[in-house]
């Protein structure tokens, strides 16, 4: 509803001229508001995420290559780590379940119901074949493989955050 | 016994003080208007209406559900405080307070037992209250928004068990962690974010256990708290319970000592003459159907509360609450269960973690909030079932839900996606599986109930009653059917 003294024309001619307007004056005091109340609801929010953690290291030493004989799939429950040696070299699988993160249990011979090495998750029942795939179950994806190094001193290094294909094998 | 004239002079002494007076403004109520009027004065009588309606007094009607709910969270914070001077939220300790708690101080393994038993009894009797409600068609106008904080609270009373049971740091406590910020996790785009927030980190451990703790003892029953007295202030506000329309049957009405309700001198209608219109509080208010809150709703109240207390007192004598063994970070137990009231959950994301863990428990809260607002008829209220066909399709809901179920979960052992499909996409089997096929089967069923009888009372009556049914199914195979490793086990072997 146009006021008298609102319309543009008479606000510039007016002596009003150069006073701000009251719907200047209300906008800027309502985002004003806004602002002071977004602002530090955003500031504890990001508040809530710490910068810096105390958590476990990524990059694990797990032993030398001549503990692991080839054709052995080894399970380090500490590190939540399978070690597998075959001809071709050593591979590191995540023993961390894909679905929930359960620690899914060491692997099995072959059953009549399961034709190859599998291992079981404890926590919803999902079961996983020796290069990681989803045999059954509600895991969404293969265990992961993580890539293995050698350090300068020979001993084996897993690095739990770099995730490599199941083809990349350390050939020692 | 001493009733002599010294023992009532000295009596007379103490209740005329000025001190005393201070404290208590008036004396005993002899009359039912001072009773009234006592309700009214008193900070916490004034929580309840002066006159109550004798059908909201019914026992079978309410079953007290509500109220004993509410008890039992006075006694969580009571046994809570307490417990708090023993416990300490380290990783390296909290184990260790579990274990001094029961065996080396005084009265604290009653304690925590205590505190167990109610939080049980919580879980268990808000959901029966909310049962009473929605059977009751209680959410009604003006009451919908009331129901929508009773969701809430549902959750809020979830969330608390949930942090709760992860304090003592324990076998469970470390897996249902895990396990639970895994499901947050699950959500797209922001899962991950949410899953830090909760674990203060990426890792399970000390920051997850502070956030939990915090959590546990200042956020969660701060709002508990707020969303309680809102609920009850909604409760008065709203009229009082809600009741079948009409005058109260005169067979049910409780004698008022002293015959009829006459309006006395001191009644005045000051509130009324101010607030115009027929808000529920002014319009279906009929004092004379009514009866003094004191003694009726009042005495009443307090025996409720000592039968509870005795109840959770004596439950906590004789049933210890666990402790499994210390958290093992790095191997789950097996099989690895959540507490009862979870297992229905863990089912069903045990077919699928984005299905089970996030789209069906988030669609039924939000279908539970919206059930007012979609079911708008007026028809109903404070009548069990609604009528003798609401009564039916409760029945055929809870029934029939059982043989699709567990033809759903046999199906799913025999002939699951990834049994001939090993290596078909994660979606396939997010969209086929027993979770997925439930939700459509008992949604497609309320509709065509809906269709059918042409009410939404009708559809809201066997959406509900199939979810139930259904969960109630799922908690049972999950505590008794499932062995090592999620395995179909049977109890008896
Ligand atoms: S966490 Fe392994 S199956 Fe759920």
């Amino acid at each position: 509803m146009p006021k008298p003294g609102s319309s543009p024309e008479s606000i510039d001619n007016s002596p009003d001229k150069g006073r701000i307007s009251r719907r200047v004056l209300l906008g800027t005091g309502w985002c004003g508001f806004l602002l002071s109340i977004v602002g530090p609801a955003l500031a504890n929010i990001r508040f809530l995420f710490p910068n810096v953690v105390y958590e476990g290291p990524t990059l694990l030493k797990v032993g030398r290559p001549e503990d692991y004989a080839s054709g052995t799939i080894t399970f380090l429950d500490e590190q939540r780590l399978f070690i597998m040696r075959d001809p071709e070299g050593l591979r590191a699988l995540s023993a961390i379940c894909t679905h929930l993160r359960c620690t899914t249990g060491p692997f099995m011979p072959p059953t009549a119901e399961w034709k190859e090495d599998h291992s079981r998750c404890p926590c919803h029942g999902s079961i996983f074949a020796k290069d990681g795939r989803v045999l059954q179950g509600p895991a969404p994806r293969p265990l992961e493989f993580y890539r293995v190094s050698l350090a300068p001193d020979g001993r084996l290094v897993v690095d739990t955050a770099a995730v490599v294909d199941k083809g990349d094998v350390l050939k020692v | 016994m001493m009733t002599d004239g010294r023992t009532s002079g000295i009596i007379h002494r103490v209740t005329g003080s000025r001190l005393w007076k201070s404290v208590f403004r008036h004396g005993y109520p002899a009359t039912d208007l001072d009773r009234m009027s006592a309700m009214f004065t008193n900070f916490f009588l004034h929580l309840l209406p002066a006159k109550v309606h004798p059908n909201s007094l019914r026992l079978t009607y309410t079953w007290a559900l509500g109220m004993v709910t509410f008890y039992l969270m006075v006694i969580q914070f009571v046994t809570g405080f307490l417990l708090m001077f023993f416990y300490i939220p380290v990783t390296d300790l909290a184990y260790h307070n579990m274990k001094d708690l029961q065996f080396a101080v005084s009265f604290g393994l009653l304690l925590r037992n205590m505190h167990r038993w109610a939080a049980h009894g919580m879980v268990a009797l808000v959901f029966l209250h909310m049962g009473r409600v929605f059977y009751t068609a209680s959410y009604r106008p003006p009451r919908e928004f009331n129901w929508t904080m009773g969701v809430l609270l549902w959750l809020v009373t979830l969330f608390l068990s949930f942090t709760g049971y992860l304090l003592p740091w324990d076998q469970l406590a470390f897996w249902a962690i895990t396990v639970g910020t895994s499901i947050a996790g699950y959500p797209p785009w922001i899962g991950e974010t949410i899953r830090t927030l909760m674990l203060g980190g990426h890792q399970v451990g000390q920051g997850a256990l502070l956030r939990f703790y915090v959590l546990h003892v200042a956020i969660l029953p701060a709002m508990l708290c707020l969303l309680v007295a809102i609920h009850f202030w909604r409760v008065r506000k709203d009229g009082g319970l809600s009741r079948p329309e009409g005058p109260s049957p005169k067979s049910t009405a409780i004698p008022v000592a002293g015959g009829r309700f006459v309006p006395g001198p001191q009644k005045t209608y000051t509130l009324m003459e101010v607030v115009r219109g027929t808000s529920p509080m002014v319009g279906a208010q009929r004092p004379e159907d009514e009866v003094p809150a004191w003694p009726h709703l009042l005495f009443r109240l307090i025996v409720l509360f000592q039968v509870v207390l005795g109840v959770v007192v004596l439950l906590a004598i004789v049933f210890d609450a666990p402790l499994e063994e210390l958290a093992n970070p790095t191997h789950p137990p097996n099989p690895a269960k959540a507490p009862w009231y979870f297992l229905g959950l863990q089912e069903l994301v045990s077919y699928s973690a984005l299905v089970g863990g996030v789209v069906i428990p988030g669609l039924l809260v939000l279908g539970l909030m919206g059930i007012p607002y979609i079911d708008r008829a007026r028809e109903g209220e404070g009548i069990w079932f609604t009528s003798a066909l609401g009564k039916r399709i409760a029945a055929w809901s809870f029934v029939g839900t059982i043989p699709y179920t567990m033809g759903l979960l046999f199906l799913n052992a025999r002939f699951g996606v990834r049994r001939f499909a090993p290596e078909a996409p994660q979606g396939v089997v997010d969209l086929l599986n027993p979770a997925t096929l439930l939700l459509a089967a008992i949604v497609a069923f309320s509709v065509i109930v809906g269709w059918r009888t042409g009410s939404r009372r009708m559809a809201a009556i066997a959406l509900f009653s199939a979810f139930v049914s259904a969960y109630v199914l799922l908690m049972i195979i999950g505590t008794c059917f499932r062995g090592p490793n999620w395995d179909w086990a049977l109890p008896w072997l």
